[in-house]
């Protein structure tokens, strides 16, 4: 179904790989509709609610406002399918699971990845940094209690779990 | 398509199987005596809401209607059944909301899922393991006395060779189940394990939870209708230039269908553009110009009934030492779903497919058989897991839009709601209200006297907290200017709103405090326990609170037996005129908890709901025009709004053992305690929400 477009190549989750499509089209799409990488989030459409965030070169971005053309450059891109995998969860995956950090689930994945990349510029936070870092991601289930106590339980602790 | 006698037979093969109905009149909870064989019956099965599959290898599948939006049915039915029947939990499946293998058990709302389907479970699983306990005694011909029922096998009491694993007496036989989840609970075996990790957990944390939107990537097309310019969608697209959409890259199918059109692409941004280039020129709507909400509201009212009706209260406000009248009203809010509705529908010939994201997958299937014109049989929705519902997805539009959309185009098509069309073009606010009552109060802080006029136009909210002998409530069914729908807490909130301010205004017009006020009126002796549970935990009387700092309390019931209290901290800011939540405490009586983690994540969730709606949510509407079209025009709660939530669950599990659900009524009392607490703390009473800094700005000035 996918129209040829600007052939671009990508560094996502660790491994390099070629689309072709127009430059302005969001990265959201791409890495939903070309890379079948789905756990990156439509929420909003508009940079707001942080359900398609991803990080670049470390950093976490809303996908549905950053343009494929953008990140064509050798930017490491990671989703949350490159954080961890069933059976290989990071630890700030085993905390949200073990906090119940979610309701529906939806947001989560934005969730996850904006708390990586504070946790990695910041790895000893207080609660009301987290509270700061993550305000900007929105979770309609409002499980932002449970959500900042998964974030504070692995403070410090950075790291894959031993699987 | 509709459940055949074929369908079934392929799903049951040759395990046992157990389909029951829930009846919370007062049925038997047996089961029938008489075991059918699958082979020969042909219908009884669509008469029973619940399906469970005992399969020769010992596992268990539960086949509900029913389905999972966050509020943890899932982990409920996997922690019951694995409890109720004693496996390990990899043992247990769930199979939820597929029209085609599921029995239709109605829509997931009101707060009914763990309160019926989950404790439905464990108190079939307690017939259930009774029955086979009389099957295995047939089979190993001793005494059904000789044996129990332990570990996901029947076994001797005393003889270790008499043992036959629940696998072993799957044998092709149906047993038909009606079950009450509300008869008295007699078992010795209590519900124990509370503390389970949600059954999605790793799905969900790693991305790889499939909701509808995650379907087929790259595999199917995108479509969209145009969103209409005014809210009331009493308008038609005048002129429309199909050609200019077209010609938009990626542009698969354009269409003018009824007073709108739509449009097929390969991407979800080819749709968006080909839309924006039609260039719509929309016709004003004749009605449901919005300005001035109260006037409205009450313009176009007629009264619907008399929702009680004792004694006279006007002759009472006469003789009663206090008598005040008060009038409330709420504003539109809007449910906001992180995950907008979402569809796909694919078609062959006259059969449709339809994945979809929904609360109520037997109402979906209607409206997409309506839609198409095909019969009901010819269509199969898929429920997916939801990714926020809170009511707007009751009767979401996407799976037969999507329908439409696969019909027209002849493709398999991907319908996901932009966020304005999730606004806007969806609607389905919650409605604003308006409530005036009157209350009588005696000369010992008695409650004497109340009557309650509402003007709204679903359900009819909070009455009956407080013991009142002279009272009446009318609710009168307004014609609302914009179409409003259900959302978390439908009418109680905004009624809970207005009678927990008017409970306080009363209590201070008699010099009494309003926690002991409350306690001296209610109707129900279970609601004092709460209320000093709050007052306690807040410190109620016994800290001093800073200046601007203030405690508010509410009470409420919903659903039957539901009680709930919340104490609220606010802090007001003078300069700026922003309330802060410092605190909430809530104390619920709500029966047994099936699973405490999904219940305190719910109720932390629901509470500050509560606070949203108490502070910040509107839907903007001014004349046709909907202001509130994107996540940046309406103001949900953040991280940053949160404050310290300390929760008390009430439950006598001897005299009462069952939960009585939960997923609304934090939300509720919610509003009143924080709008109590600004009061509390500068001595302002607001009659209309939200609390916004504009509001108490001008309030404070003109104080």
């Amino acid at each position: 179904m996918l129209r040829a477009g600007r052939r671009h190549e990508l560094r996502v989750n660790g491994t390099n790989v070629i689309v072709t499509v127009d430059s302005d089209e969001p990265l959201l799409w791409v890495l939903r509709d070309h890379l079948k990488l789905t756990g990156t989030k439509f929420g909003c459409g508009e940079g707001v609610c942080g359900a398609c965030s991803v990080l670049i070169d470390g950093e976490a971005y809303r996908s549905c406002a950053v343009t494929v053309g953008e990140v064509a450059s050798g930017e490491e891109i990671v989703t949350i399918e490159g954080l961890g995998r069933p059976g290989e969860l990071s630890k700030l995956q085993t905390a949200f699971i073990e906090h119940t950090a979610f309701g529906c689930g939806y947001c989560t994945p934005g969730m996850i990845v904006t708390a990586e990349a504070f946790l990695s510029r910041n790895p000893r936070p207080s609660r009301a940094e987290i509270v700061g870092a993550m305000d900007d991601n929105l979770c309609r289930c409002a499980s932002y209690p449970k959500i900042v106590d998964a974030i504070q339980s692995v403070a410090g602790t950075n790291g894959k779990t031993e699987s | 398509m509709r459940l055949t006698r074929r369908t079934f037979l392929e799903l049951a093969g040759s395990s046992a199987v157990y389909a029951f109905t829930f009846s919370c009149s007062g049925g038997a909870g047996d089961i029938d005596e008489t075991a059918v064989a699958v082979s020969k019956e042909a219908r009884y099965f669509v008469d029973y809401t619940e399906w469970l599959f005992i399969h020769k290898d010992g596992s268990v599948t539960a086949h509900t209607g029913r389905i999972d939006m966050g509020q943890g049915l899932k982990t409920v039915l996997s922690n019951v059944i694995s409890q109720g029947l004693e496996l390990p939990p990899d043992k247990v499946e769930s199979v939820l909301g597929d029209t085609g293998t599921c029995p239709d058990d109605g829509p997931t709302e009101g707060s009914s899922a763990t309160r019926i389907v989950g404790w439905g479970y464990w108190r079939a699983c307690e017939r259930i393991r009774d029955h086979l306990v009389e099957r295995a005694a047939e089979v190993l011909d001793v005494s059904p006395k000789q044996l129990l029922y332990r570990d996901g096998a029947v076994v001797g009491r005393e003889d270790p060779a008499l043992r036959l694993a629940i696998g072993e007496l799957a044998d092709g036989t149906v047993h038909l189940a009606t079950i009450d989840p509300e008869a008295p609970y007699t078992s010795k075996t209590p519900y124990v394990d509370r503390r389970t990790a949600n059954v999605k957990g790793e799905a969900i944390v790693t991305g790889t939870l499939t909701y509808v939107g995650d379907l087929f990537p790259g595999e199917c097309s995108y479509g969209a209708f145009l969103l209409p310019k005014y809210h009331t969608q009493l308008t038609r697209a005048r002129s429309a230039d199909f050609e200019a959409a077209a010609n938009v890259p990626g542009v698969e199918h354009v269409e003018r269908i009824g007073r709108t059109a739509l449009a097929v692409g390969d991407s979800y941004r080819a749709v968006q553009r080909g839309l924006d280039a039609m260039a719509p020129r929309w016709k004003i709507p004749k009605r449901g110009r919005i300005l001035d909400v109260e006037a409205e509201i009450r313009g176009g009212a007629m009264l619907e009934k008399t929702i009680e009706d004792r004694g006279d209260p006007e002759a009472r406000f006469t003789t009663s030492d206090l008598t005040l009248a008060e009038t409330y009203t709420t504003q539109y809010a809007s449910q906001v779903p992180i995950e907008t509705e979402t569809a796909v529908a694919e078609l062959e010939g006259d059969r449709a497919t339809v994945w979809a994201s929904t609360q109520a997958p037997f109402k979906a299937r209607r409206r997409v058989a309506e839609r198409l014109e095909i019969p009901e049989e010819n269509v199969r929705i898929i429920s997916m897991p939801v990714g926020g519902g809170f009511g707007v997805k009751v009767d979401t539009r996407a799976p037969h839009q999507a329908a439409q959309l696969a019909r027209a185009s002849g493709r398999r098509v991907k319908l996901v709601f932009s966020r304005a069309h999730q606004f806007v073009g969806r609607g389905r606010y919650k409605e604003a209200v308006v409530a005036d009552i009157t209350s009588g109060v005696s000369a010992g802080g008695k409650l004497v006297a109340r009557t309650v006029d509402l003007y709204q136009d679903e359900g009819f909210g909070t009455t009956g907290t407080y013991d009142i002998q002279h009272v009446r409530t009318r609710l009168y069914r307004a014609r609302m200017p914009a179409r409003h729908g259900t959302m978390r807490g439908t009418s109680f909130v905004q009624t809970c709103f207005a009678v927990e301010s008017h409970t306080d205004m009363l209590a201070e017009g008699a010099g009494i405090d309003p926690v002991e006020f409350r306690k001296r009126n209610v109707a129900m002796a279970s609601f004092r326990p709460l209320l000093d549970a709050c007052a306690e935990m807040i410190g109620y009387g016994r800290r001093e609170v800073p200046e601007l700092h203030g405690i508010g309390f509410a009470i409420c019931h919903h659903g039957g037996r539901q009680l709930g209290a919340v104490a609220a901290e606010v802090a007001v800011n003078r300069a700026s005129g922003v309330i802060r939540v410092e605190r909430l405490i809530g104390a619920f009586d709500i029966g047994l908890v099936i699973n405490l983690n999904t219940l305190t994540a719910n109720t932390q969730g629901a509470m500050i709901w509560g606070l949203g709606y108490a502070l910040f949510e509107e839907v903007h509407l001014d004349g046709h025009t909907a202001h509130t079209r994107s996540m940046s025009d309406y103001r949900i709660p953040r991280f940053s709004d949160e404050p310290p939530i300390e929760l008390a669950f009430f439950s006598n599990e001897v005299k009462e053992p069952q939960p009585r659900g939960c997923g609304e009524l934090p939300v509720i009392p919610t509003v009143g305690a924080i709008a109590n607490a600004v009061y509390d703390a500068i001595g302002l009473r607001f009659y209309t929400l939200p609390l916004t800094p504009e509001r108490v700005l001008t309030a404070l000035r003109s104080k």
